[in-house]
């Protein structure tokens, strides 16, 4: 089937572009101003020290034999050993990567189910009062960084309400075991959504306004398009107009913008997880970076750009599924 | 005669908009009887397009119908009266919005829009919407409807339709294009088609096999057919009667060969002049001169004599109205131009004026016949 045989197509080239992050993750991370052993041992360590640890962690070979080893070893699943935390790279994300999906996966849902209503019923009652109001949200969504947000929540909502917590974000399938006050695991899902209300809105918000934005002015332009007058000359309903006829056209451009804001939304929950002190991939990247940890600096970022490429391939795949005017690989 | 099939009475159409309101159909009367090809033409801009919306009362905002009359089959599609305060409302028998889009949109009349690149919805196959279309207006259910689908895209010249009834729009070339939509109008089973210049996009081979096309299945079904174009090479081929077009106005009404023959207004000559004809050299041919003015703001008198070579002083305070000009014992034919008898306003003694286009070139080209070029 046509599409099965584009989605391994667009898989086999992001291979190239993920080499390509690799090597100029590797070279960058390196060129850090910094030593990762001072960081480590503190102020004026012993010399023979130092030089231990350099070999242990392969510091002491020249940069290309490092890159070749390291990609030699991406390859095979390792991402290398974290010189703060004294572990594999791989066991540091794999540990920090579900609350981060976890957070920015519920945020797109809150995001797209908000969105694509209000942006249809502004499309709708274009220039009357309801249309205004969506815009002006979306406006100041889109103009609002989610840190900033996140602290207003927390200062409203946590602070003074009292209704949500403010720090931390246990997993819904995390055991009771683990959760202070949890005993049953229905109560440990509870309270791990009550901790990812505000987290959610706080990182949601600009995707909701933006997809809001392209939503609204995408299906303006689908309502006016010649088929919706062909269908209305047809004795199509008004209604079914909207449901099928322009809103399936009108998804294209918002499938682009869903797909390039899975990565802002990444970067985004960087923030959002310090602000909320989440142990999430964003403070994992933070660590590392303060500590000067090489293998860990790449491999977060390697997963940052894995996510990436995914996400575009996603909407890649979604676009050729939607519009047929998207020439599959085999027949073009 | 027998009753009309449609009656267009005194139809007025405007579009308020922030520099003032254009009056895009201005007061025009015409008929269409059962089983004919009524020709609408004129120059884009002329508002041919907004009176064809208005029948199907699908015109955009801020255009709105604002005074006439529209009678398809007895029913009211359009109608005002006067109410108790003197204010205008719609009349009683007028139908309602509902009425409209469940009795008369697709299934009484359906309408072919020109550009047959657009009109199809790129993400859904061409045979998907035929049949949304004909499950709608002819209550089939969807395997009745299919079939009647593919029936239709072989009647109107598509090979291999069971296969292509799957495919999407963007795998059919425009003159294929074209026929699906004009498929889809037939397979709806309508008593009178609108095509807003179908065939104005395509080149002229394909658009000759189109109007064929539609020739013979018109004669098959026996569907009416209002035929909006700008070209009267084409009103030529297919037209039985033609209205003719300018600014909001019609100009002139008569039967294809009297309006050929025996033109009587000088905007429909030089329509006339302005086309190809086998009889006639490319040296001969001749453009209109100048653009239409705008339908917001247009000329007093008659609405031509901006533009029109045998306009008179009296033209700029006369406005005529359309007048039977038909010797007796013919056809009816009749037309809006003070030059002629019917219109005793004194055009014989009127001095000649300088038209907008006579800047020395174009009056030129007017009085020799076209040297330049
Ligand atoms: S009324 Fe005068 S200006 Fe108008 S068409 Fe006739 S001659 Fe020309």
């Amino acid at each position: 089937m046509g599409l099965l045989r584009y989605t391994l197509w667009r898989l086999a080239q992001a291979i190239p572009v993920l080499i390509g992050i690799i090597t100029i993750t590797f070279f960058l991370a390196n060129q850090i101003p910094g030593d990762p052993v001072e960081i480590m041992l503190g102020p004026s360590p012993a010399q023979e020290q130092v030089e231990a640890i350099r070999a242990r962690y392969g510091l002491d070979r020249p940069a290309y034999q490092r890159f070749l080893t390291y990609l030699a070893g991406v390859a095979t699943g390792d991402l290398g050993q974290s010189i703060y935390y004294d572990r594999p790279v791989l066991e540091m994300i794999l540990l920090r990567l579900p609350v981060t999906l976890y957070l920015t996966v519920s945020a797109f849902i809150f995001a797209i189910v908000t969105a694509i209503p209000l942006g249809v019923i502004s499309a709708k009652r274009r220039n009357k009062p309801a249309d205004h109001v969506s815009r002006i949200v979306s406006l100041i969504g889109v103009s609002t960084p989610s840190f900033w947000i996140g602290l207003m929540l927390i200062i409203v909502f946590a602070f003074y309400l009292g209704w949500f917590p403010a720090r931390g974000l246990p997993l819904p399938w995390a055991s009771p075991a683990d959760i202070r006050g949890a005993e049953t695991q229905l109560q440990v899902v509870r309270t791990s959504l009550y901790h990812l209300a505000m987290p959610m809105v706080a990182l949601g918000t600009l995707q909701m306004a933006q997809i809001t934005r392209i939503e609204r002015s995408s299906m303006v332009e689908s309502l006016q398009g010649e088929y919706v007058k062909l269908a209305r000359a047809y004795g199509v309903s008004e209604s079914k107009i909207v449901r099928k006829h322009a809103f399936q056209v009108a998804q294209l451009p918002v499938i682009t913008i869903v797909g390039l804001g899975l990565s802002t939304a990444l970067g985004g929950a960087v923030l959002t997880e310090t602000v909320f002190e989440i142990q999430g991939m964003g403070r994992l990247i933070i660590t590392a970076i303060n500590n000067q940890d090489y293998e860990l600096i790449m491999g977060t970022t390697f997963m940052f750009g894995v996510a990436f490429v995914i996400g575009v391939i996603i909407t890649d795949v979604a676009y050729a599924y939607i519009d047929p005017r998207v020439a599959y690989g085999d027949e073009s | 005669m027998t009753e009309p099939l449609l009656s267009v009475r005194d139809l007025k159409t405007q579009f308020f908009t922030e520099d003032g309101t254009v009056r895009a159909v201005d007061g025009i009367s015409f008929d269409v009887y059962e089983g004919e090809i009524v020709g609408l033409v004129g120059e884009s801009g002329a508002g041919k397009s907004v009176a064809t919306s208005s029948i199907l009362r699908l015109v955009d905002s801020p255009g709105e119908i604002v005074g006439g009359e529209i009678e398809f089959k007895g029913e009211t599609i359009f109608g005002l009266e006067e109410g108790d305060a003197g204010e205008l409302r719609p009349r009683d028998e007028m139908l309602t919005e509902t009425q409209m889009r469940k009795r008369i949109r697709g299934r009484e009349i359906a309408i072919i829009f020109q550009d047959p690149m657009e009109s199809l919805n790129p993400v859904f196959t061409v045979g998907g919407q035929l049949r949304e279309f004909i499950e709608i207006n002819r209550d089939l259910d969807p395997a009745e409807a299919k079939e009647e689908a593919i029936d239709m895209l072989r009647e109107v010249g598509i090979p291999a339709p069971e296969s292509r009834y799957d495919e999407y729009p963007h795998q059919f070339s425009g003159g294929m294009r074209q026929r699906v939509l004009i498929a889809m109008a037939l397979a709806c089973q309508p008593d009178l088609i609108i095509a807003d210049e179908p065939t104005t996009a395509l080149d002229v081979t394909v658009e000759g096999e189109i109007l064929e096309m539609v020739t013979a299945l018109q004669e098959k079904y026996d569907t009416s057919f209002i035929w909006v174009t700008h070209d009267m090479s084409v009103v030529a081929e297919i037209c039985d009667r033609v209205n003719v077009m300018y600014l909001g106005e019609i100009i002139e009404q008569a039967e294809v060969d009297d309006l050929f023959y025996d033109t009587k207004h000088p905007y429909t000559s030089a329509l006339l002049d302005s086309m190809p004809r086998p009889d006639k050299t490319v040296d001969e041919l001749r453009p209109i001169e100048g653009v239409m003015p705008e339908a917001i703001n247009p000329p007093s008198g008659c609405r031509f004599h901006s533009r029109c070579p045998e306009a008179r002083e009296v033209c700029r305070e006369v406005h005529p109205d359309l007048r039977d000009l038909s010797d007796e014992g013919e056809a009816t034919h009749t037309g809006a131009c003070v030059k002629h008898d019917a219109f005793d306003v004194g055009y014989g003694d009127s001095p000649a004026i300088e038209t907008e286009t006579g800047s020395g070139f174009s009056a030129g080209l007017t009085e020799t016949g076209g040297e330049a070029e």
